[in-house]
C-alpha cells in the first residue's frame, strides 16, 4: 500500500510537562456567590469591583449557554476550580521566581525571548501573574506596563473607566463567567505619539488540573502611539476538563496602531471561550495576527469596532484541528463610521477527524458610507475523517461601500501538484512545499521566534499522497 | 386563514443569533382559498407520453426536502388550491418547453400551488411557470414544489413572477437528483411585496449536476428573504449557485447558501456567486453564503460582491452621451438580461424585460 502524507500532531514535549501544584490558595470547586466574594477577598478588590464581579455572577446564571457552535459537553463549572493562586508573590526578576516555575517558562522560552526580542513580558501562572518587567527606556516614555491586579491599585481610575466596558458581562455567558471571577491578565498604557520600538508580551500558562484561567488584558494605546502585543497560551494535558474565559479588551486611539498577536496553543482537554474586542478612533490601526493550534473546543472570534472615521483593521488567523479538537474560530467587524476599511484573510487545515469552523460578521452600519470590506476563507482538508466548515454573514446597510467576500474549500489540487511536479519536483516535495506554503501568510506576520515555533507547531512529515 | 411561520428558510447550521439569519418568521393573515379553476396550460396540447394533471396529485413522489422547510410544506399541502402532478416515462423526452400560467385575481386572490414533477430515467423537459396578478388585486401566491429527476433525466424549471406590491409570494422547492441527472433551476423573483424562497437540492446520484440562477429586484420597501440549499452526496456531483439583484429605496433582501459536501461526496464541486448592486442609503442586504464540508476530494467555492455600479463602466456609458440615471439604467437592464435568456420562451422573456424596464420608471435616482 502507498504511504500517505502524514501530517503530524503538534509536538507538544515542552507544553506537556506538568509542575506539581503548589498553590497557596484554591477556591472551591463550582461557582457561587460566596466562591466569587472569597475572589475578592483574596484580590483586596475595591468595593466597585467586588459589586462588578457579583453584578457579572446574577448575569451568568441569568444567560443561557450559545445554541450555536461546537457542543460544550464535558464542561461542568460544578467541576471547574476558578482560582488558583501559585505559591509566590509578582516578582520582578526571574530570580525571585520559584524554580519550577522558572524551569516552565524557560522551557517555553519566555526569558530568553524577553532577552533578544522583547521590550517587556509579563507571565502568569495559573491565576496570578508571577513576573512582570518592562525595559527602562520603554517606561521612560511613559508607557505603563503591568498586571492587571497592580493596575487596578495604580490606575484605578483609568481601569475603572474601561475595564469590561468594551466586553460587557452580558454579552454571552462566559464573558459574565469571565466578569465574575477574572484574575491577572495585563494593563498597557502607551502615552499619545509614543512607538514602541519591539514588541511586548504576555504569557499565560495553565498549570492545574480542572482549573480555569481567566485573565484579563486591557490595552489603551493613546492618539499616534504604536504598540505590537504578543500573547502566548499553553498548558499541559489533563484527563480533566481545563477551562479559559479570557477577554482582551483594546482601545486603540486616533491614528494610533495595534498589532495583537496571538499563538494559542492548549492542550486537548481545554475550553477556549475566550474573547477579545478593539475599538478604533479616526484613522486608527487595528492589526489581529492569530494562530490557534490548541484545545478541545475553541470559540474565538475577535471582533473590531472601526469607530472612528477611516479606522482600520486587518485579520490574519490561522486554525490546524488534528484529532478529537473542534475549533470554532473566524473574526467579526462592525464598521460604525465612514471611509473605514477592513481585510480578514483565513486559513485553516483539518485533519485525522478534527474539525474547523471559519465564523464571521461584517457589519456596516447606515453611517458607514465610503467603507470596504474584503473576507477570504481558504480550507484545506488533509483527510476525509476532518470537517471544515464556513459560516460567513455580511450585513450591509447603506449603498456606498465595496464588500467582497471569497472562500475556498478543499484538499490539495493535482494541477498544482502537477505544476510543481513538472518543474522537477518530487510528488512528496511538491505536497510538502503547498502544505507549508499554505500556512506561510501567517508565517511572515508574526515575528520571528513566533514563525519559528509555528513551523514547529505545524511539523509535516511527507511521506507520499495526500488523502 | 392566517400564515404563521416560525422556522422557515432555516440556515442548516446555526451561527450567532444578533445577526438575525438563522430563520425567517413570517406571519400574514391571507385571503380564504377556492379551487383555482383556470387552466394555466398555455399550450395547446401536450403529446399523450406527458401525463400532466391539475389538481389531481399522486402523492407518490417520496420524501424530498424542501428550502423553506417543514411549516412551508406543510401550510401548502393543507390549503392547496393549484398545481399539477407532471409526470414523465422512461425516456419521454419533450422539446417544446410546457408553459403554465396563475393569475390572482378577485376570484381567485389566494393560489396555494403543489407541483409533482417526476421524470424517470432518461426523461427530459423544460418547464416554464409564470405568475402576475390583475392589476389593484391583492392576495397571495404560495408554491411548494417537489422535483424527482431519476437516472440521466433533465428537468428545466423556470419560475417567474412580477407580482405586484400588494402580493405575498412564498415559493418553495425541493429536488432530488439520481445518477447522472440534470436539474436546472431559473428563478426570476422579480415582484411581490414580500418575498420567501427556498430551493434544497439533494444530490444523490452521482455525476448529478444542479444549477440554480436566481434574479431578484427589490425597491420600495419590498422585503426579500432565500434560502438556497445544496447537498452533495453523490461522487462527482456538481453544483452552480448564481444569484444576482439589485436593491433600491428601503428594500431588504436576506440571502441564505449553503453548498454541503456529504462524506462520501469525492470528486465534487460546488460553486456559488453572489452580485447585489446597491442603489439606495436606505438599503438592508444580509448575505449568509455557507461551505459545510465533511469530505476532503471536493471542491467548494464561494465569492459574494455587494457595492455600487462600477465607476468607470457609469464613466464610459455617459462618455457616449447617456445621463447617469438612463446609463445606471442600462446598465441594471443589462444585470439581469443573462437569466432572462435562460428563459426558453421569448415572449415571456419580452415581458420579464419590460416589467424591469417598467419598474425602473418609478425610480426617480439611483
Amino acid at each position: 500500500m502507498k504511504n500517505k502524507t502524514y501530517v503530524s500532531d503538534i509536538d507538544r514535549s515542552i507544553y506537556d510537562v506538568k509542575d506539581k501544584v503548589n498553590a497557596s490558595y484554591k477556591s472551591a470547586k463550582g461557582l457561587t456567590a460566596g466562591i466569587v466574594n472569597e475572589i475578592s477577598l483574596e484580590k483586596n478588590d475595591p468595593s466597585w469591583m467586588r459589586e462588578f464581579r457579583q453584578r457579572a455572577l446574577k448575569i451568568y446564571q441569568d444567560i443561557k449557554p450559545p445554541i450555536w457552535g461546537p457542543s460544550l459537553e464535558g464542561l461542568h463549572m460544578e467541576d471547574i476550580v476558578t482560582y488558583v493562586r501559585p505559591n509566590t508573590n509578582m516578582n520582578l526578576t526571574w530570580e525571585q521566581v520559584p524554580t519550577d516555575i522558572k524551569n516552565t517558562f524557560e522551557r517555553l522560552g519566555i526569558p530568553q525571548a524577553e532577552r533578544t526580542s522583547l521590550a517587556g513580558v509579563g507571565a502568569q501562572y495559573d491565576s496570578e501573574v508571577v513576573y512582570h518587567n518592562v525595559r527602562e527606556e520603554v517606561k521612560s516614555l511613559g508607557v505603563i506596563y503591568t498586571d492587571m491586579e497592580s493596575a487596578l491599585v495604580e490606575y484605578e481610575e483609568m481601569v475603572k473607566e474601561h475595564f469590561m466596558k468594551l466586553v460587557t458581562p452580558s454579552d454571552h455567558k462566559f464573558a459574565a463567567l469571565h466578569g465574575a471571577v477574572w484574575s491577572g491578565g495585563s494593563f498597557v498604557y502607551v502615552p499619545p505619539g509614543v512607538k514602541v520600538e519591539i514588541p511586548l508580551q504576555s504569557y499565560f500558562r495553565l498549570n492545574a488540573p480542572g482549573a480555569g484561567q481567566f485573565e484579563h488584558t486591557l490595552i489603551i494605546v493613546d492618539k499616534g502611539a504604536d504598540l505590537h502585543f504578543i500573547e502566548g497560551c499553553s498548558a499541559p494535558k489533563y484527563n480533566v476538563a481545563n477551562l479559559h474565559a479570557g477577554c482582551v479588551e483594546l482601545f486603540v486611539g486616533e491614528g494610533a496602531r495595534l498589532r495583537y498577536s496571538t499563538i494559542e496553543n492548549w492542550s486537548k482537554n481545554m475550553f477556549n471561550l475566550n474573547t477579545k474586542r478593539a475599538v478604533v478612533e479616526k484613522n486608527g490601526v487595528m492589526e489581529w495576527v492569530s494562530g490557534s493550534f490548541g484545545s478541545r473546543v475553541s470559540y474565538l472570534y475577535p471582533m473590531s469596532i472601526l469607530k472612528g472615521e477611516n479606522a482600520r483593521m486587518e485579520y490574519t488567523g490561522i486554525t490546524f484541528a488534528g484529532n478529537g479538537q473542534n475549533l470554532d474560530t473566524g473574526v467579526k467587524v462592525v464598521h460604525a463610521a465612514p471611509g473605514t476599511s477592513s481585510h480578514m484573510s483565513s486559513k485553516s487545515i483539518s485533519k485525522d477527524g478534527g474539525s474547523s469552523t471559519f465564523r464571521s460578521a461584517v457589519k456596516i452600519a447606515a453611517n458607514a458610507e465610503n467603507s470596504k470590506s474584503s473576507v477570504s476563507c481558504e480550507s484545506l482538508m488533509l483527510d476525509d475523517s476532518s470537517r471544515s466548515d464556513t459560516i460567513p454573514v455580511m450585513d450591509i446597510r447603506n449603498d456606498k461601500v465595496d464588500i467582497g467576500h471569497e472562500a475556498k474549500i478543499g484538499r490539495i489540487s493535482d494541477e498544482t501538484i502537477f505544476y510543481l511536479m513538472s518543474r522537477g519536483m518530487s510528488e512528496v516535495e511538491a505536497k510538502a512545499m503547498v502544505v507549508s506554503g499554505f500556512a506561510e501568510p501567517i508565517a511572515k506576520e508574526l515575528p520571528l521566534e513566533y514563525a519559528v515555533e509555528m513551523n514547529h507547531l505545524i511539523q509535516l512529515e511527507m511521506e507520499g499522497s495526500i488523502g | 386563514m392566517n400564515l404563521e411561520l416560525k422556522q422557515a428558510n432555516q440556515l442548516p447550521v446555526r451561527t450567532w443569533s444578533w445577526l438575525k439569519v438563522n430563520e425567517l418568521k413570517l406571519q400574514q393573515d391571507i385571503p380564504d382559498s377556492s379551487p383555482y379553476d383556470n387552466n394555466p396550460l398555455k399550450n395547446k396540447a401536450l403529446p399523450k407520453e406527458i401525463q400532466l394533471q391539475y389538481r389531481r396529485w399522486q402523492d407518490n413522489i417520496g420524501k424530498i426536502s424542501t428550502g423553506m422547510g417543514k411549516e412551508a410544506e406543510e401550510f401548502i399541502k393543507n390549503h392547496k388550491n393549484a398545481g399539477i402532478s407532471l409526470h414523465l416515462t422512461q425516456g419521454t423526452k419533450q422539446i417544446e418547453p410546457v408553459l403554465l400560467q396563475y393569475c390572482i385575481d378577485e376570484a381567485n386572490p389566494s393560489i396555494l400551488e403543489y407541483n409533482e414533477i417526476i421524470l424517470e430515467e432518461d426523461a427530459e423537459i423544460t418547464l416554464v411557470i409564470d405568475y402576475k396578478n390583475k392589476t389593484a388585486c391583492s392576495g397571495f401566491h404560495g408554491s411548494l414544489t417537489y422535483i424527482k429527476a431519476g437516472k440521466n433525466a433533465v428537468i428545466h424549471l423556470v419560475q417567474a413572477q412580477v407580482f405586484d406590491d400588494s402580493i405575498t409570494h412564498m415559493n418553495n422547492i425541493g429536488a432530488v437528483l439520481e445518477d447522472g441527472s440534470t436539474v436546472q433551476i431559473t428563478l426570476g423573483e422579480l415582484g411581490a411585496g414580500t418575498l420567501a424562497g427556498g430551493v434544497m437540492a439533494d444530490l444523490d446520484g452521482n455525476n448529478s449536476n444542479f444549477s440554480l440562477n436566481t434574479i431578484y429586484l427589490g425597491d420600495k420597501s419590498r422585503s426579500i428573504d432565500f434560502n438556497y440549499v445544496m447537498n452533495h452526496y453523490g461522487k462527482h456531483s456538481v453544483s452552480e449557485m448564481n444569484i444576482n439583484g439589485a436593491l433600491m429605496d428601503t428594500s431588504k433582501k436576506l440571502f441564505r447558501g449553503t453548498i454541503d459536501f456529504k462524506k462520501g461526496a469525492k470528486g465534487a464541486k460546488g460553486q456559488q456567486s453572489e452580485n447585489n448592486l446597491l442603489f439606495s442609503p436606505g438599503i438592508k442586504n444580509v448575505s449568509a453564503p455557507l461551505i459545510l464540508c465533511g469530505e476532503d476530494d471536493v471542491e467548494g467555492k464561494h465569492a459574494a460582491n455587494s457595492g455600487r455600479i462600477d465607476e468607470d463602466v457609469l464613466f464610459y456609458m455617459m462618455s457616449r452621451g447617456l445621463d447617469e440615471l438612463t446609463a445606471k439604467r442600462v446598465i441594471l437592464e443589462a444585470w439581469f438580461e443573462p437569466v432572462i435568456q435562460k428563459i426558453p420562451d421569448e415572449i415571456l422573456q419580452g415581458q420579464l424585460l419590460e416589467y424591469v424596464k417598467e419598474r425602473l420608471d418609478h425610480v426617480k435616482s439611483l
